[in-house]
């Protein structure tokens, strides 16, 4: 019978969803179910003074199709940029039955982001018995990244409003600060995105489906790679549609590899 | 009323009778009952909620008789029992939808957010030191997509889901009314007419349209209206339900 066992009413002590206190976040504030990927507990914070690895040596691209999205990164994982501390590394990953994440920046952040993402998915999905709109999924996906020195792309697909069998497919460049823009044709991300850019620029058709795209990202990515130090070793490409995230690794050429990306899931 | 024993059992909220009861929970719905009743009902084309209230006097402002509450733009609640209970849940009610926009920038649905509430009630009936919600909640919404829906909550923390519901004093008669005359609604305007209709049987047949609310939400706009009260009178008259004696507000 102590008083201090009262339920609260309060909505897990304030209204900042948006994180503003020490330590709290999007998801935190609501009931506390998930902890924040930048707040570790007894560890030090992922990403923050004490962030071991940092760096955004990476290329990652996203193309909206009107069949779905196309996502696609390199495959290096540097030290600073100067030595490639692996050759073998996927990128992108699946957050949602029908959406995908590519990582750049800190890997340690990286890898919590995409952990506590994916929960925060699954859990709506679990109590409302339906899917996280990616209206829904980017807008956590911005708010628990605040802080994080992991610069993502989301790319993921709608079902048509109408009920019909078309997607909406939609892409989003997510930023540290909490950013959120949608992107209506491409994106890329990381230190080869200039050099990116410009293949995308040049060859991204907007009329295109998912299976026109694979191979303009695909370029993007090896067009980085041959300038960028930070990037290369190959490409994976995530091709996101109304049936799920499928994932594929190319080689330094762009040639398929044999099977499927592991990593993800 | 009761022998020694069983008065035991009424103390803690926390305390099961051995026959499996919570007695204060069943008596928190015993609070529901002794209030004016609210109704809600769900058409194809929008919910409706309507209340009877009480004045204590002729000269009590018939406005702070608040018994329907806009939560959101696309939600509304309409409460019995406890009023000062009932507020709590729907501050709580609007802060969540708030919480939700902010979250997942979308509008909350109208289960999500029944449940947050039941949740929330639940946790009333398992803490010591604490007591129930004295009051029951209509919550009605129109969810993405122009989908009509009406939920109720009850002092226990259990979610129910209504096409037509009443809940409060003469709760019995304003149910039989809802079931009687339920088919064939389709507009707002049918819902309307028989939540009015369902009040009349809580009130010995005729109402007056002071101390009474009524609120519809549009399946289309998904927007809450609150009606005024010369449109209650209004209603109350084209239907026959008014009360020959009152003199509506009409101006």
């Amino acid at each position: 019978m102590n008083p201090n066992d009262r339920p609260s009413l309060d909505l897990g002590g304030s209204l900042d969803p948006l994180g503003v206190a020490p330590g709290t976040n999007a998801a935190g504030s609501s009931g506390g179910d998930i902890p924040a990927a930048g707040a570790g507990g007894d560890t030090p914070a992922a990403g923050g003074e004490n962030a071991v690895e940092y760096s955004t040596g990476t290329t990652t691209v996203g193309l909206v199709a009107h069949d779905g999205v196309v996502l696609a990164t390199d495959r290096r994982a540097s030290l600073g940029g100067r030595f490639v501390s692996n050759k073998n590394v996927v990128k992108v990953e699946q957050v949602h039955p029908t959406a995908a994440v590519t990582i750049a920046g800190s890997v340690g952040a990286a890898q919590a982001y995409l952990k506590q993402l994916r929960a925060e998915a699954d859990l709506y999905e679990n109590r409302r018995g339906r899917r996280m709109s990616m209206e829904a999924l980017s807008t956590v996906g911005s708010a628990i990244l605040r802080g994080l020195p992991v610069s993502p792309l989301l790319g993921g697909v709608d079902p048509a409003h109408d009920d019909g069998d078309g997607v909406e497919p939609h892409l989003y460049q997510l930023d540290g600060a909490g950013g959120r823009i949608e992107e209506s044709a491409f994106a890329a991300t990381g230190s080869g995105m200039t050099v990116a850019t410009g293949a995308l620029e040049r060859e991204y058709d907007p009329e295109g489906d998912v299976e026109s795209a694979v191979p303009t990202a695909v370029d993007a990515v090896l067009a980085a790679s041959e300038r960028d130090t930070a990037s290369g070793n190959g490409v994976v490409v995530a091709r996101v549609t109304a049936d799920g995230v499928e994932t594929e690794l190319r080689d330094a050429t762009g040639a398929l590899m044999n099977g499927a990306a592991g990593g993800v899931r | 009323m009761q022998n020694s024993q069983q008065q035991a059992y009424d103390r803690g909220i926390t305390i099961f009778s051995p026959d499996g009861r919570l007695y204060q929970v069943e008596y928190a719905r015993e609070a529901v009952k002794r209030g004016t009743a609210a109704v809600g009902i769900r058409t194809p084309e929008g919910v409706v909620l309507a209340a009877d209230g009480r004045l204590r006097s002729e000269l009590q402002v018939a406005e702070s008789v608040e018994k329907i509450h806009k939560a959101d733009d696309h939600l509304g609640v309409a409460t019995a029992g406890h009023a000062a209970d009932a507020r709590r849940l729907v501050d709580m009610a609007r802060r969540r939808a708030q919480v939700e926009k902010l979250r997942y920038g979308e509008a909350v649905d109208t289960e999500t957010l029944t449940k947050a509430i039941t949740d929330n009630i639940q946790e009333f009936t398992q803490t010591g030191g604490a007591r129930p919600f004295g009051c029951a909640l209509l919550i009605a919404g129109v969810d993405d997509g122009g989908e009509p829906r009406l939920f109720e909550t009850d002092p226990s923390g259990t979610p129910y889901e209504w096409k037509a519901v009443a809940v409060g004093g003469n709760q019995r008669e304003a149910q039989d009314r809802l079931e009687e005359g339920y088919d064939d609604l389709q507009t707002v305007d049918d819902g309307l007419r028989l939540a009015f209709e369902a009040l009349a049987a809580t009130a010995d047949g005729d109402l007056t349209p002071e101390g009474m609310s009524a609120a519809t939400i549009d399946a289309e706009t998904a927007t809450f209206e609150a009606l005024e009260r010369s449109e209650i009178g209004a209603h109350l008259d084209e239907h026959g339900l008014l009360d020959e004696g009152s003199e509506s507000d009409e101006e």
